[in-house]
């Protein structure tokens, strides 16, 4: 494997893997954004609309029949929050030309394609085609109100804008119906403009063998875009709550759902990654073995740390009549380990758990563009060995001591609406 | 007397070895070079449709609770010393499982310390360790499992859309069961189960990434315990071939309406592959996003990007399933009932026959750049009766009259369902 990191642009990183292992390319384009009420669902708009047509695919149609016709190669969207930031990423693959059945150059058109929706899109007057902005506009709206099909997800989320209301991490990813609804083909073509020359842009390009022209391809276009990035900060701790808070919702549901935020004000990030490892990531962590495997409480009992905000969200979906007995077990286990009662198996299999992830890194296209990007947003461009070498050297003293520094922020209770 | 033979794929030289083990088991190993992980799965045909038995020793047939094999596959995960989880997390492995309606499957995923790993899934899937106490104590687990699925609206329009296709066949059964049917299952009844479908001769083992033949062989040699062929048979009620109900809607709390439109097929005989296959690029081609019909839904608002459409298969059943969000449910199923009549009317346009093609080509090949891909494309081969690389070949030789046939035999008007989901008004 060969990684290489190189700038093609003001604050524009482009970096190259080449592992003749895949039979793919892929491409990875992040747009690094604040996160901001103004902005938040124009950017998910630009988002949807770079993967849905360009200047010279001018219908969904066409840009399908354009992918289909190239082996199935494809071109997403997503947006997703980081921290306080917004991270827009336009990606793209498609199988290694040796494996075309007709000699086709599939590499080239697909960069083509992918430049022409990056930097080309159907806009007329200062507006995005109106088809594109349409279909769009009904994705996100549709995403948006059906956030609450999934009842594991929704609490989830509705316990992060408990936790960080007030702060830019409170917004949802696509924004809120009222920010999306007002959003105009001529409001989200503005925001593409400003996106393009104001985000910090990395990119990343994973395949079997170099091609120098995919770096130029986009130092050339970025070039025409008038850059004037911003820096942002990639880590924006949550202050805790001066005493917790319960939100409770009634929904229709059969399986009652709560989730706790914790929050942390120690900068020892890797002592706070293993504890909340040790507390509830693994099926060995002391909320599997005590909530769901002794109690028998929970068939899913797990913890997640959110290292940009220092804070924390454990969620269970239990019965109704055994929220209190799942709620003092979970603060039971989380004093044990403030209580210094880990045992060395405990942080051994979290450490060989890491280790096997890490060793991991590289088994996938999107692996490798994940890794680098995290490290990116670090400012640390450190390998997996070097990251697991340091997870190892913590002891125990540290993780009891990060665990020490957590306290409870707020709660969240979803329960069935024959319950009162 | 172990039989060795190397299996390659034309198209893209991937190879892979398959032995048909001394022990009666099939085993299937792809060495990736360049990859760090390996990926095992070591699976049983034993899934929630599987309710009635016997084996050759056995005068009656056996019917057994529902939700049993998922019920089995909680229990091996502890055996009379230790919880499987414990074994996996001395090595740094990741280990699962799961059953679906005709499999049930334990997998590792590791970088490290795979012979090992490799021996902890061999040994505790052929050690069973089933009490009274242990039993109970997963009821609850389970139960939580059984509540938070009846809360997935997802899973409850596909269960909806089965009940609609399926007079009589389990595959309307939800995997888990129900709440009443695990509180039957006892320790007895699971080893019951356990002897008749843990038999190495109705197993697979696929292993696949960082790994070297030899070696894994050398694990099985060791670990396998011999099994004796024992007739296992299994039977399903008598299902005709008409739909039980032509439409079902429920209201949950969900953001919007969901639904789903489901074809009732005439179950695979012999090859179930190339059934899927066939269907599958059927499906490719009337869910086209490219599309006159797909577009003038998409452009009128009547779907958004969540709407697909895939193959429901397995031993019994076959079908076809449109799936995604809707307030118009109704104009979707006349579009697609229009667009199938106007397919069988007109033929399939070669250009389009042509694209989707290689877009399934493209996406078969692409599954060879992923360690956990192989290995279940080794494994779901197997189950379907075929070999790993056959799912190219059959895409490779296929023709559009193929297709053609398909939709027009098996995706009929009277044997269309609908599945809705409606938002419940008060939430």
């Amino acid at each position: 494997m060969n990684y290489n990191r190189k700038i093609i642009g003001d604050n524009i990183g482009f970096s190259t893997v080449i592992d003749e292992k895949f039979n793919t390319c892929s491409l990875y384009v992040n747009f690094i954004t604040e996160l901001d009420k103004s902005t938040v669902s124009e950017y998910a708009f630009v988002s949807g609309i770079l993967s849905t047509n360009n200047s010279e695919l001018k219908t969904f149609a066409e840009l399908n029949e354009r992918l289909f016709s190239l082996y199935g190669s494809d071109i997403h969207s997503s947006v997703r929050k980081r921290g306080d930031l917004q991270i827009i990423t336009i990606s793209s693959s498609w199988i290694h030309n040796r494996f075309a059945l007709e000699n086709e150059n599939i590499s080239a058109q697909m960069l083509e394609t992918v430049k022409n929706c990056i930097f080309n899109p159907y806009a007329e007057n200062n507006a995005f085609n109106d088809e594109a902005f349409r279909i769009t506009r009904k994705d996100i709206l549709d995403s948006i109100i059906t956030e609450i099909n999934d009842k594991r997800s929704y609490t989830i989320n509705r316990t992060a804008r408990l936790a960080y209301r007030g702060e830019p991490a409170e917004l949802p990813s696509h924004g809120t119906l009222e920010t999306a609804q007002a959003v105009t083909p001529e409001s989200a073509f503005e925001a593409y403009k400003k996106l393009m020359q104001t985000a910090q842009v990395e990119i990343f390009y994973v395949s079997p063998e170099k091609d120098d022209s995919v770096a130029d391809i986009f130092a050339e276009n970025f070039a025409k875009t008038g850059r004037q990035p911003a820096s942002f900060p990639f880590r924006s701790a949550s202050p805790v709550k001066p005493a917790p808070e319960l939100v409770t919702e009634k929904l229709d549901v059969g399986q009652a759902k709560i989730a706790f935020s914790l929050k942390s004000d120690s900068t020892d990030y890797d002592a706070l990654y293993l504890m909340s490892l040790i507390l509830g990531g693994t099926p060995v962590s002391k909320l599997f073995v005590n909530v769901r495997e002794k109690l028998s409480l929970c068939y899913y009992c797990s913890c997640r740390y959110n290292e940009p905000k220092n804070s924390f969200i454990i969620d269970c979906g239990v019965e109704k009549e055994n929220i209190p007995a799942a709620t003092k077990e979970i603060f039971n286990q989380l004093d044990e380990m403030k209580n210094g009662n880990i045992s060395d198996d405990e942080i051994r299999s979290v450490i060989l758990a890491l280790e096997n992830g890490y060793t991991a890194v590289g088994d996938t296209p999107a692996s490798y563009a994940s890794w680098y990007f995290e490290r990116f947003c670090d400012g640390d461009y450190i390998t997996p060995l070097e990251k697991y070498k340091r997870i190892c050297s913590v002891s125990k003293e540290r993780i009891v001591q990060a665990a020490r520094t957590v306290s409870h922020d707020c709660t969240f209770h979803m329960l069935g609406k024959e319950v009162e | 007397m172990n039989k060795k033979e190397i299996l390659t794929c034309k198209s893209t030289g991937t190879s892979c070895v398959h032995v048909k083990h001394s022990s009666g088991l099939d085993i299937y190993i792809s060495e990736m070079k360049g990859f760090s992980s390996v990926y095992a799965m070591f699976g049983t045909k034993y899934g929630s449709v599987n309710t009635i038995f016997k084996t050759a020793s056995d005068t009656e047939y056996t019917s057994v609770p529902n939700g049993i094999a998922h019920f089995l596959e909680h229990k091996l995960f502890e055996n009379e010393d230790c919880g499987v989880f414990e074994l996996y997390a001395e090595t740094g492995a990741s280990g699962n499982a799961f059953t679906s309606f005709d499999r049930t499957c334990y997998l590792f995923s590791c970088t490290k310390n795979y012979t090992e790993n490799l021996r902890i899934l061999l040994d505790f899937v052929q050690k069973p360790y089933f009490t009274k106490e242990n039993v109970e104590k997963e009821q609850g687990i389970i139960g939580q499992e059984i509540c938070m699925t009846n809360d997935n609206p997802q899973w409850r329009v596909l269960f909806n859309t089965l009940k609609c296709m399926y007079h009589n066949h389990p595959v309307k059964i939800d995997i888990a069961g129900t709440q009443e049917s695990i509180a039957q299952i006892d320790a007895e009844l699971l080893y019951k189960c356990y002897d008749t479908f843990y038999n190495l001769n109705n197993m697979v083992l696929s292993v696949a990434g960082n790994v070297g033949a030899d070696e894994v062989l050398a694990i099985c040699d060791e670990l396998l315990k011999p099994c004796e062929d024992k007739g296992l048979e299994t039977v399903f009620p008598d299902e005709p071939e008409d739909i039980a109900q032509p439409e079902i809607y429920e209201k949950l709390p969900v953001g919007m309406s969901m639904f789903q439109i489901g074809y009732k097929c005439v179950p695979a005989v012999g090859n179930l592959l190339e059934k899927n296959m066939i269907a599958s690029i059927a499906v490719g081609i009337i869910a086209d996003p490219a599309s006159e019909m797909y577009n003038r839904l998409l452009s009128d608002g009547i779907i958004n990007g969540s709407f697909t459409g895939d193959v429901f298969c397995g031993d019994g059943y076959f079908s076809v399933i449109f799936d995604g969000e809707s307030e118009y449910p109704d104009i979707v199923k006349k579009a697609l009932t229009d667009e199938i009549e106007k397919i069988c009317r007109d033929g399939i346009a070669e250009n389009v026959f042509s694209r989707l093609k290689k877009s399934f080509y493209g996406d078969l090949v692409r599954q060879f750049n992923n360690v956990n891909a192989v290995g279940s494309i080794m494994l779901n081969a197997h189950m379907a009766g075929a070999a790993p690389f056959d799912a190219i070949d059959i895409v490779s030789s296929l023709r559009s009259g193929d297709v053609l046939d398909f939709i027009r035999k098996e995706l009929r008007p009277d044997r269309i369902v609908l599945s809705v989901i409606e938002r419940s008004g008060n939430q």
